[in-house]
């Protein structure tokens, strides 16, 4: 999960590796806050992988790569 | 949940992994508590420890220099990775300043997060692991 000057930089990076996926700087700050905001929140409670997967739907991000259950 | 909310406002306050003695004396438990409890945690994961016991990451937040640092409420933080750096502004709920390097090129990336949004919209994140074998191996996602 790393992060690069641009998508050419990616793909010299990935060389001869399957691609996973590519999110603008934007795309990931609003899934970090939307995954980590309540991180800290005293009343915090593990969230069920159906309500991980809906945060995921929320922002778009849906498809096989993102299907937390593999299934 | 009390023992992982301690464990984390313990992180928090000090800047860095509190040990299992920290977290036992600030708590009014044993080390061997803390240690089983974390470990429960860790099952779950909700915290992510070393073979020893003592934490290697309270997600967003690596309890180790890494190659994500951020500035934010005054401090230096490390994060997991690129997403978790991002996330330690969302966890404190205040803007940032991202430190690290292009992973395929070493050139230093700064990035200055302000209300939830980064200044740099050029930069691109590049996730290899499909989500659902992120925690076949947490560290190398």
């Amino acid at each position: 999960m790393n992060l690069f000057r641009s998508e050419e930089h990616i793909t010299r990076w990935l060389g001869d590796r399957t691609p996973g996926t590519t999110l603008t700087a934007r795309q990931l700050s609003d899934l970090a806050h939307a995954w980590w905001g309540t991180r800290l929140a005293p009343d915090w409670r593990p969230r069920t992988l159906e309500q991980n997967q809906a945060i995921l739907d929320g922002l778009g991000l849906t498809g096989q790569f993102w299907n937390l259950s593999g299934s | 949940m009390q023992l992982r909310n301690r464990t984390y406002g313990l992180f928090v306050e000090l800047g860095r992994a509190p040990t299992i003695a920290e977290t036992a004396a600030a708590t009014g438990t044993t080390p061997a508590f803390v240690r089983t409890a974390w470990g429960r945690l860790h099952d779950a994961h909700a915290l992510v420890l070393h073979p020893h016991g003592e934490i290697k990451m309270a997600n967003p937040f690596s309890a180790a220099p890494t190659a994500y640092r951020v500035f934010a409420s005054g401090r230096w933080w490390y994060a997991n990775c690129a997403w978790d750096a991002f996330g330690v502004c969302a966890a404190l709920h205040t803007d940032g300043r991202i430190e690290t390097s292009c992973a395929d090129c070493g050139e230093a990336l700064t990035v200055e997060v302000h209300n939830a949004a980064p200044d740099d919209e050029t930069l691109r994140f590049h996730c290899l692991v499909p989500a659902a074998h992120w925690w076949d191996d947490i560290v190398f996602t």
